[in-house]
């Protein structure tokens, strides 16, 4: 039978960390609370080293708080990485996705910048600013950058906040076997969606949703050892989905697969990373998603696939088309994907009285739980301050829930 | 058959390709291809300084990806293939024509019925020039437009 409005508004019969109030996926208030509490202190990928190989090579960057940011290889061959904001009119420094500046100068009045973030030039100095004001107040602010955990370019805007490896903790050690060799992006594309940033999250953070993939059904649900698979979680919302074989033969025969260093033939190993990164490394191809908010209810996904360095032109045609076969722009499972969360986004958006997300689903962490949801608004409720399940404070938890709890 | 006849049916293919797909018709479509057709679709990230290859199948990986597209979960939101045939390079050696050819592709919603521009690119075609018609024998989509939301699941 069909809910009426009370019921349809009634707390869900389930501990109140298994599910989320929808309001979460649309309120412009928690979106800019989020900008500050999750997304400034936490570290964030940028890039990744192979983007900036050459000394002076350089990468932009929006930050999820919005943050403009400009990623450089100095001459001491460090990657560093600045506000891309002029500290004189506020132009941007940089207007390119990518290149290579010696100098880093302003189109508007010629200022000038090294590297290191050092202004090396204004232009007419002396005679505008006489001995009031110099090069060595015109320094670009330089962010917090690391190079880790396969060769990504991570940032943090939070001068004060944990080291990266603090961050990590041992969430990507699972991995590690897997990224002792150094990869190469051969891929990059953005997918602009209408939804919240985290429902693109909650995706990587659950595998129940493999019945949206014919592919996975196929290659994976109805295999061997994929029930078996569990997620593991990690202290700062992090989590991992141990690996299986998959059988991509189940899908188009004919095609070898030349697979990847430490990998088991097949494997798949998932490591989602708070507050909205993962790493998806599946038989011949690593993958990353970062994603960057563009408002409470758009967000803008960054899609890498990495190969290895040392790919022969024959490795690297093999793993793009292992890449494009489910991942790439036209692949079989990401287009669901995107349209699932863009579903998501319609349903939810603000005005339409959706109430509640489940994430209620308890298989012994193994990989139909919703586990990896919970996980990660455990660690978003506290660094908000506000209980998913109660964004607002506007309650308290029914007395069936308590129940159940 | 005259070189502007032997035109006129190089850029007839290439609108019927277009006219195929846009109906759907897979069977009409890969009926206007030779069996060693190949298809691709490729695009230069200024982002990352590479070209990339964002599809690349022979004519079996086409069919097989054709064949199950109603296994899959996709936006029905139909599009339109809109070409302009800019040149046509004939090879007698080979009897193969080099095509260039202008596309843009128009989404529009079902609910609605708006259209939006989807994709702008070109189409670099090799045709085989056979006794009985051309037929296609090479198709490198090479897109300009690389944000494409949520995507799509059929060949342009």
């Amino acid at each position: 039978m069909a809910k009426n409005a009370a019921e349809w508004a009634a707390r869900p019969r389930f501990p109140t960390s298994h599910y989320v109030d929808a309001r979460i996926y649309s309120d412009p208030q928690l979106f800019e609370e989020e900008k500050e509490k999750v997304f400034k202190p936490c570290w964030i990928i940028a890039c990744h080293e192979s983007e900036v190989p050459n000394v002076h090579d350089y990468r932009l960057f929006t930050h999820p708080t919005g943050a403009p940011l400009i990623i450089v290889r100095g001459e001491d061959r460090k990657v560093r990485a600045f506000y891309n904001i002029c500290p004189h009119r506020g132009n941007a420094i940089l207007y390119d996705p990518s290149g290579n500046a010696k100098r880093m100068t302003c189109i508007f009045h010629q200022w000038s910048f090294d590297a290191q973030g050092a202004c090396v030039d204004i232009s007419r100095a002396e005679q505008g600013y006489q001995d009031r004001f110099c090069k060595a107040d015109a320094s670009l602010r330089e962010v917090k950058c690391d190079i880790a955990f396969g060769g990504f370019v991570w940032v943090n805007l939070d001068d004060a906040g944990p080291t990266l490896r603090e961050f990590i903790g041992p969430a990507l050690d699972m991995l590690e076997p897997n990224m002792q060799e150094p990869m190469e992006v051969f891929h990059f594309h953005k997918a602009v969606v209408d939804t919240n940033f985290k429902l693109w999250h909650d995706t990587n953070s659950e595998f129940y949703h493999d019945f949206l993939h014919y592919f996975n059904r196929i290659t994976g649900m109805m295999q061997p050892g994929y029930f078996d698979r569990k997620y593991t979680g990690y202290p700062n919302g992090h989590a991992s989905v141990g690996s299986m074989s998959i059988k991509y033969d189940a899908y188009q025969s004919g095609t070898d697969r030349i697979g990847w260093p430490g990998l088991a033939p097949g494997g798949w190993i998932l490591i989602d990373v708070f507050p909205g990164m993962t790493y998806n490394l599946r038989t011949s191809v690593m993958r990353m998603d970062t994603v960057v908010p563009l408002g409470p209810d758009k967000v803008v996904i960054e899609f890498r696939g990495l190969g290895l360095k040392r790919d022969t032109p024959e490795e690297r045609t093999k793993r793009i088309f292992d890449h494009n076969m489910i991942w790439g722009p036209f692949g079989r499972n990401l287009h669901e994907d995107l349209l699932a969360v863009h579903g998501q986004g319609i349903a939810m958006k603000h005005g339409t009285d959706a109430r509640w997300v489940l994430q209620g689903r308890e298989e012994n962490s193994t990989i139909h739980d919703e586990v990896g949801m919970r996980h990660y608004y455990a660690e978003w409720s506290r660094r908000m301050g506000r209980p998913a399940h109660d964004p607002f404070h506007e309650g308290k938890p029914a007395a069936a829930a308590r129940a159940v709890a | 058959m005259a070189m502007h006849e032997q035109r006129h049916a190089v850029e007839e293919l290439v609108y019927r390709t277009c006219l195929a797909l846009d109906a759907k018709d897979w069977k009409g479509f890969l009926g206007l291809c030779d069996p060693g057709f190949r298809y691709s679709i490729t695009t230069y990230s200024p982002e990352i300084k590479k070209d990339m290859t964002w599809l690349d199948h022979d004519r079996g990986g086409i069919e097989t990806l054709l064949g199950n597209l109603p296994k899959h979960n996709s936006d029905h939101s139909p599009i339109t293939r809109h070409a302009t045939v800019y040149t046509v390079a004939f090879d007698e050696a080979k009897a193969q024509a080099d095509v260039v050819s202008a596309v843009q592709v128009f989404r529009t919603g079902l609910d609605g019925g708006a259209t939006e521009l989807f994709a702008v690119g070109h189409f670099h075609d090799t045709v085989k020039l056979n006794g009985d018609g051309p037929k296609l024998l090479r198709r490198n989509v090479r897109l300009d437009t690389r944000l494409m939301g949520y995507g799509y699941h059929i060949p342009f």
